[in-house]
C-alpha cells in the first residue's frame, strides 16, 4: 500500500478519530514507516499549536461590547408605548395645525339664506350685479379674479332677498375651480 | 395616611423580592466568566429571560459569549465581523427563547446558528479581509518576547484557517478547536459523520502543510 493512502487515516489518528482497531493498524504502519512518522508528528504539532492559539483568552472588552450592543438593540425593540407617544403627539399637533390653517377666518364660507339660493362666493360681486339678479348668481368674471388671487381669498359677501315659504331651497356652491359648481336643492315646508 | 404607608410597605416588599430573585439568578448561573455549561442553562434564568427579564438574558449571554464570539472569530477571521455575528446570534436566541426548554441543547443550537450566521456573512462579504490585517502584531506589553510568540502563533492560526474551504474550516474549528465530537459536528453542520471525518482529515493535512512552509520561511 502506498503511503499517500495512509494520509487520511493518519490525520484522523492525530485527532483520535479512529476506532481502536483502525488506530492499532495505523500505529503498526507508523512503526515501520519513517515518512509517515514525520507526517504524524507534524500533524500533532500543528494541531497543538492551533489549540494553544485558540485557547488564548480574548479581552473582556470584546465580549462586553457585544453584550452592550445586544441589550441596546433589545431595549430599543421593547421600548414601551408611552416612550413612543411623542411621535403620536407630534402627529396630532401637525394634524391640528393643518385643520386650523384650513379653517382660518379668511377662508371660512358664510352661509346666506335667500328665497331661491344660498351662495358661497369666492369673491364679493359688485353691487350692480347683486341688484340685477336678486342675489341668486355670482358673476363668473370674479372667478377669474379669484383664480389670480388664489392665495388670499376674501370672505364672501352675504346676499339676502325676501324668503317666501313653500319654495324649494337651492344652495349653489361656487368652488375655486370655475368648472365645478355644486347645487343642493331641498324642499321646504311652510313655516320653515 | 395608613393606606399610603401600607402601599409603601408593599412596594418595598416587592422591591426586596425582585432583588432576591436577581441574586438567586446569579447564584443559579454560577461564575460569570466560568466555562460554558454544556448541559444548557438551568431553568430559572431561562424562564426569567423568557418572561422578558433582560438582566436574566444578559446572564445567559455571559454564559455562552465565549462559545459564540470565539467560534465566529475562527470562522470569519476578523474581530469586528465576529462581533456582528455574535450580536445576530444572541438576537436570534432572544427571539427563539419561547421555543427553548431548560433541557434543550443550548450549545448545539448556538453552534449551529453561529455557523449559519457566519456562512451568511461570508457570502455577503464580497472582498475577503486582507492578509495584512492578520499579520498585524499587537502592541508590546510587559513581556515583549512572550507577546511576540503569542502574536506569531495567533497569526499562524488565522492564516492557516484561511487556507481552508468554508466547510473544512467549520469542521476543523468545531472538532479540533472547540472539541466537539464528530457526531456533534455532523449534527451542527447538517451532514454525515463520514463527511465530517473526510473534511477534518483534509483540513488537518492542509494546515500542517501550510504551517510547515510558514515556519520554514520565517526561520
Amino acid at each position: 500500500m502506498n503511503c499517500s493512502d495512509w494520509e487520511e487515516r493518519i490525520a484522523l489518528h492525530a485527532g483520535r478519530d479512529l476506532p481502536p482497531a483502525e488506530a492499532a493498524e495505523v500505529e503498526r504502519h507508523l512503526r515501520e514507516c519513517a515518512g509517515c512518522q514525520v507526517l504524524a508528528s507534524g500533524l500533532k504539532q500543528s494541531l497543538a499549536l492551533l489549540k494553544e492559539a485558540h485557547d488564548e483568552p480574548l479581552a473582556a472588552a470584546h465580549f462586553s461590547a457585544v453584550r452592550a450592543r445586544v441589550v441596546a438593540e433589545l431595549e430599543k425593540e421593547r421600548r414601551p408605548l408611552w416612550q413612543r407617544a411623542w411621535a403620536y403627539g407630534l402627529a396630532a399637533v401637525a394634524v391640528g395645525l393643518l385643520v386650523m390653517l384650513a379653517l382660518r377666518p379668511g377662508r371660512a364660507p358664510v352661509v346666506t339664506r335667500t328665497n331661491r339660493s344660498l351662495t358661497f362666493a369666492a369673491l364679493s360681486p359688485p353691487a350692480h350685479e347683486q341688484a340685477g339678479n336678486g342675489g341668486e348668481v355670482v358673476a363668473p368674471l370674479h372667478r377669474r379674479v379669484a383664480r389670480r388671487q388664489a392665495s388670499r381669498v376674501p370672505a364672501p359677501q352675504v346676499v339676502r332677498t325676501n324668503v317666501s315659504n313653500g319654495e324649494p331651497l337651492i344652495v349653489k356652491l361656487l368652488t375655486d375651480d370655475p368648472n365645478v359648481v355644486i347645487y343642493w336643492i331641498a324642499d321646504r315646508k311652510k313655516g320653515d | 395616611m395608613p393606606k399610603i404607608t401600607y402601599t409603601f410597605s408593599l412596594l418595598r416588599q416587592f422591591y426586596l423580592m425582585e432583588r432576591m430573585k436577581t441574586l438567586a439568578l446569579v447564584a443559579t448561573v454560577g461564575p460569570i466568566y466560568g466555562p460554558e455549561d454544556r448541559c444548557g442553562p438551568r431553568g430559572r434564568p431561562l424562564e426569567a429571560a423568557k418572561a422578558g427579564d433582560l438582566a436574566a438574558f444578559e446572564l445567559l449571554m455571559r454564559q455562552y459569549e465565549r462559545l459564540v464570539l470565539v467560534t465566529a472569530l475562527r470562522l470569519l477571521g476578523v474581530l469586528e465581523d465576529a462581533q456582528d455575528a455574535s450580536q445576530e446570534v444572541f438576537l436570534r436566541l432572544y427571539r427563539n427563547l419561547s421555543r427553548m426548554e431548560a433541557s434543550s441543547n443550548f450549545p448545539g443550537w448556538l453552534y449551529q446558528v453561529t455557523v449559519n450566521v457566519c456562512h451568511d456573512m461570508h457570502r455577503k462579504r464580497c472582498v475577503p479581509a486582507p492578509m495584512e490585517e492578520v499579520a498585524e502584531l499587537p502592541a508590546l506589553t510587559a513581556d515583549p518576547q512572550r507577546t511576540v510568540v503569542e502574536a506569531e502563533r495567533r497569526r499562524a492560526l488565522e492564516m492557516s484557517l484561511r487556507m481552508l474551504s468554508e466547510k473544512e474550516r467549520a469542521a476543523l474549528v468545531l472538532r479540533d478547536l472547540e472539541g466537539l465530537s464528530t457526531e456533534e459536528v455532523a449534527r451542527v453542520l447538517g451532514t454525515t459523520e463520514a463527511t465530517v471525518r473526510s473534511q477534518t482529515s483534509k483540513a488537518r493535512v492542509k494546515v500542517r502543510d501550510f504551517l510547515e512552509r510558514y515556519f520554514r520561511r520565517r526561520t
